[in-house]
C-alpha cells in the first residue's frame, strides 16, 4: 500500500512538471532540467496522454540525450507515432541511427511511419534498407519507401526507383514516381542538371498516367540549356 | 473534361473532341436504330453545357463551410457534381440529398474512404477540399498525385513544410489550384489592393490584417473527455484525426470544437489572417515572398504584431479597426483605405480616391482575365490552366507569414524570417516548429 502510494505521488510530480504548457510560456526551468523532466515522463508509468504531450516537447527542447528514451518508443503501438513526433527534428545523427534500427522491428503503419521520417531526415546510409522495401508486399510500405527514397535524393537511390518504375504493381507507380521526381528536385539543387534531366526522360516515356509524363515533360524543358 | 484540356484547341483540327464524337455517335445511332432519342442537353443544345465542356466535380470533407463552396459551385453549368467523400455518414448523406435534389436524379455517389475515392474516380477532374484545416494539404496532395485539380478551403497548410509540398506537388503533376481566399475576386477588396498596389495612395509604408477577435494565438494541447467510438461507417474518427496525434473521441471535435487546440488549428492569426494575410500582401507586391520579421507583443493574441517584409513595407496584426470581418487596411504617403465585409464601398482618406475605383476593378479584370468570382476563376482555370489568383505560391507565402507569427507568438520573442531558404534565422527552436511528424499511415 505504502509502496503504491509513493508511485503514485513520484508519477503525478513528474507528470505535473512536465505538463505541457502553451509554446512560449517562459520555461520555469533551464532547457536541460526541461528536458530531463520530459525524460522522466516517458520513462515513467505516465499516461498515454502525458507522454505523448512529453514527445510534441521534445521536439522543440530534445536533444542527444532524448533519443534513447524517444526511440524506445518507436515500436509502441499507441506511442510510435509521437516518438518520431519527437524524434523528427532533433539535428542529431543518432536519430538517424535509431530509425533505422527500428525498419527490421516494426511492420505495417508503424513501419510506414518510421519509413516516412527517415525520408524526411534525407538519411543517405538508409538507402540501402529503403530499396528492400521497394518490393515488399505491402503497397503501403512501398510507397512510403519510394517516398522517402526521393527526399534523401542521392544517385544510389535513382536507380532502384527507375527500375521499380516498370516493374512495380500499378498501384504504386505514382509514389515511385514521386520519388522520382523528388531525386531530380534534389540533384537539381546540388547542379546536377543532367542526371535530373535523364531523370525526367525517364518518367516522360513511363507507364504512368499522361498528367504524370507531362509533368515530366515541363520540368525537363524548364532545366535545358536554352540557345541564344 | 479530361486531363488534356490544354491542348483541345490545337487538336481539334485534327482529332474528333468528345462532342463530335457524341454527334456523330448520335448521328450514327438515329441511322441504325430510330428513334434512339438523344437529349438535346448531352449534345450541348438547349443552352447545356456539352459533357465535352463539363468539368466532373467531387468534393472532400463537406461541413458547413464546404456546403457554402458548393452553392458557388452548383449553379456553374459547366459543373458537374459527381461524388461525395467524407468520413462521416450523415455528412456524405447530406451532400448527396442536396446533389441529388439539385439534379432532379440519385446518381451523387458517396465514399467514405479518400484513397478509394482517389483510384477508382478517374473521370473527375476537380475537388472541393473542405475538411477540417488538419486534412486541407494532405488531401491536396493526394488529389493531386491523382491527377485532380483542387480548390482548397483555408487555411490550406498546417506548417510551412505542408504549404512548400503544397506547391511542389502542383508543380510535379501541373494541377491547377485555388485556395479558398475568396475575398482576392471580390471587387470591393480588388478595388482597395488596386489603389495600394497602383501608387494611388502615394508610397505605402503599412497594411494592417485583421486576425479573429475571439480566438487566441496561444493554443491548447488538452483532450476532450473520451466518449465510445461510433462505428466506422458513421464516424471514421482515426481517419478523421487523419496526420495529427491520436486522441480520444469525443463528439465536440467532429461539430466544430477543433478549433483552438494545437493539433488541429492555426489559432486567431491562421483563422482570418489567411485571407487578410493574402489580401494584405497582394496590396504591398509582395505575394511571391514571406514577412522577413516579426516582432513579438506581450499578450496572448498577437494584437498589435508589427511584421515587416523585404521591400520595408510594415504589417500590423490587429483584432479591431473595421465594422466588418477580414478586413485590412492600407496606409500610404498620400491616402489610406480600408475595407472588410458587409461594406458598401472602401473607406478611403479622400473621396477622391475612389472615383475611379470601378475602373481600377475593370483594369485588373482586363488584365489578369479574373472574374470577380473566387470559384470560376478556379474553373476558368482548370480549362484554361492558367495560374489561379490564390494559387499555391501565393497560398504558401502567405501562409508562411501566418505560421512565423504564430510561431513568434508561441517562443515569445522576435523572429527574423528568410522566405529564400524557408527557416528562421539563428533559431534552431523556431526552426523545429516550421513541420511536424504525421502520423501513418498519412505521411506524404
Amino acid at each position: 500500500m505504502f509502496r503504491t502510494l509513493v508511485s503514485l505521488t513520484v508519477l503525478c510530480v513528474l507528470v505535473a512538471a512536465a505538463t505541457p504548457r502553451s509554446y512560449g510560456q517562459k520555461p520555469q526551468a533551464s532547457p536541460k532540467d526541461e528536458e530531463a523532466k520530459l525524460i522522466a515522463v516517458l520513462k515513467s508509468d505516465a499516461p498515454r496522454k502525458a507522454k505523448a504531450d512529453a514527445c510534441r516537447e521534445l521536439a522543440r527542447v530534445g536533444t542527444r540525450e532524448s533519443v534513447a528514451p524517444l526511440a524506445a518508443l518507436l515500436c509502441n503501438e499507441e506511442l510510435s507515432h509521437m516518438a518520431r513526433y519527437g524524434l523528427e527534428p532533433i539535428p542529431d545523427p543518432a536519430v538517424d541511427t535509431a530509425l533505422r534500427d527500428t525498419l527490421e522491428k516494426v511492420k505495417g503503419r508503424l513501419l510506414v511511419g518510421v519509413i516516412g521520417s527517415i525520408g524526411v531526415r534525407r538519411d543517405p546510409k538508409a538507402v540501402a534498407p529503403l530499396v528492400k522495401r521497394l518490393d515488399d508486399p505491402d503497397s503501403e510500405v512501398v510507397q512510403a519507401a519510394a517516398r522517402a527514397l526521393g527526399r534523401i535524393g542521392t544517385l544510389d537511390a535513382v536507380a532502384p526507383l527507375e527500375k521499380a518504375l516498370s516493374s512495380t504493381a500499378q498501384v504504386n507507380r505514382i509514389a515511385v514516381s514521386e520519388g522520382l521526381f523528388r531525386c531530380a528536385d534534389v540533384l537539381r539543387s546540388q547542379g546536377q542538371r543532367e542526371e535530373a534531366q535523364a531523370i525526367y526522360e525517364q518518367l516522360r516515356t513511363a507507364g504512368v498516367p499522361e498528367y504524370v509524363r507531362s509533368g515530366a515533360t515541363k520540368a525537363e524543358d524548364a532545366i535545358r540549356p536554352r540557345g541564344r | 473534361m479530361s486531363g488534356t484540356r490544354s491542348t483541345k484547341k490545337t487538336t481539334s483540327t485534327t482529332r474528333m473532341t468528345r462532342r463530335e464524337c457524341l454527334q456523330t455517335a448520335a448521328a450514327a445511332g438515329a441511322a441504325v436504330l430510330a428513334p434512339t432519342i438523344v437529349p438535346a442537353s448531352a449534345l450541348g443544345r438547349g443552352g447545356a453545357v456539352a459533357p465535352s465542356e463539363r468539368i466532373v466535380l467531387g468534393a472532400i470533407g463537406i461541413g458547413a463551410r464546404g456546403e457554402f463552396d458548393l452553392g458557388w459551385m452548383l449553379p456553374e453549368k459547366d459543373v458537374q457534381f459527381v461524388a461525395i467523400c467524407d468520413v462521416r455518414k450523415v455528412r456524405r448523406e447530406h451532400v448527396k440529398k442536396l446533389v441529388d435534389k439539385k439534379y432532379g436524379n440519385s446518381d451523387c455517389k458517396m465514399y467514405a474512404d479518400m484513397r478509394e475515392f482517389l483510384a477508382t474516380r478517374s473521370d473527375i477532374d476537380a475537388l472541393l477540399i473542405a475538411t477540417g484545416d488538419r486534412w486541407h494539404a494532405l488531401a491536396t496532395i493526394m488529389a493531386m498525385r491523382a491527377g485532380k485539380d483542387v480548390y482548397s478551403e483555408k487555411p490550406s497548410c498546417m506548417t510551412i513544410a505542408e504549404g512548400r509540398a503544397v506547391v511542389q506537388t502542383a508543380r510535379r503533376y501541373g494541377r491547377i489550384y485555388q485556395t479558398g481566399t475568396q475575398r482576392l475576386s471580390e471587387a470591393n477588396f480588388v478595388a482597395a489592393i488596386e489603389l495600394a498596389r497602383t501608387g494611388r495612395l502615394g508610397k505605402v509604408h503599412t497594411a494592417r490584417a485583421h486576425i479573429a477577435p475571439w480566438d487566441a494565438a496561444d493554443m491548447n494541447h488538452s483532450w476532450l473527455p473520451g466518449e465510445p467510438q461510433p462505428p466506422k461507417e458513421e464516424v471514421d474518427w482515426d481517419t478523421w484525426l487523419g496526420p495529427c496525434p491520436w486522441r480520444p473521441y469525443n463528439s465536440a471535435y467532429i461539430h466544430g470544437s477543433w478549433r483552438g487546440h494545437y493539433d488541429f488549428h492555426t489559432s486567431c492569426i491562421g483563422e482570418w489572417g489567411a485571407h487578410t494575410f493574402a489580401q494584405s500582401q497582394a496590396g504591398i507586391d509582395v505575394l511571391n515572398t514571406s514577412a522577413i520579421e516579426y516582432r513579438y507583443v506581450k499578450n496572448d493574441t498577437g494584437d498589435g504584431m508589427v511584421t515587416k517584409f523585404a521591400n520595408g513595407v510594415q504589417m500590423i496584426l490587429q483584432r479591431d479597426g473595421w465594422h466588418g470581418s477580414c478586413g485590412m487596411k492600407f496606409e500610404g504617403t498620400d491616402g489610406w483605405v480600408t475595407i472588410a465585409d458587409n461594406y458598401e464601398k472602401p473607406e478611403v482618406s479622400s473621396p477622391s480616391l475612389l472615383a475611379d475605383a470601378d475602373k481600377l476593378v475593370a483594369e485588373y479584370m482586363e488584365r489578369t482575365k479574373r472574374p470577380m468570382n473566387h470559384v470560376r476563376n478556379f474553373f476558368d482555370c482548370v480549362k484554361s490552366r492558367q495560374h489561379t489568383v490564390a494559387n499555391p505560391e501565393v497560398m504558401h507565402r502567405t501562409m508562411s507569414t501566418v505560421h512565423a507569427a504564430n510561431i513568434c507568438m508561441w517562443l515569445k520573442r522576435d523572429m527574423h524570417y528568410d522566405p529564400v531558404k524557408e527557416e528562421f534565422l539563428n533559431d534552431e527552436e523556431a526552426n523545429r516548429l516550421r513541420s511536424r511528424a504525421q502520423r501513418e499511415p498519412w505521411i506524404i
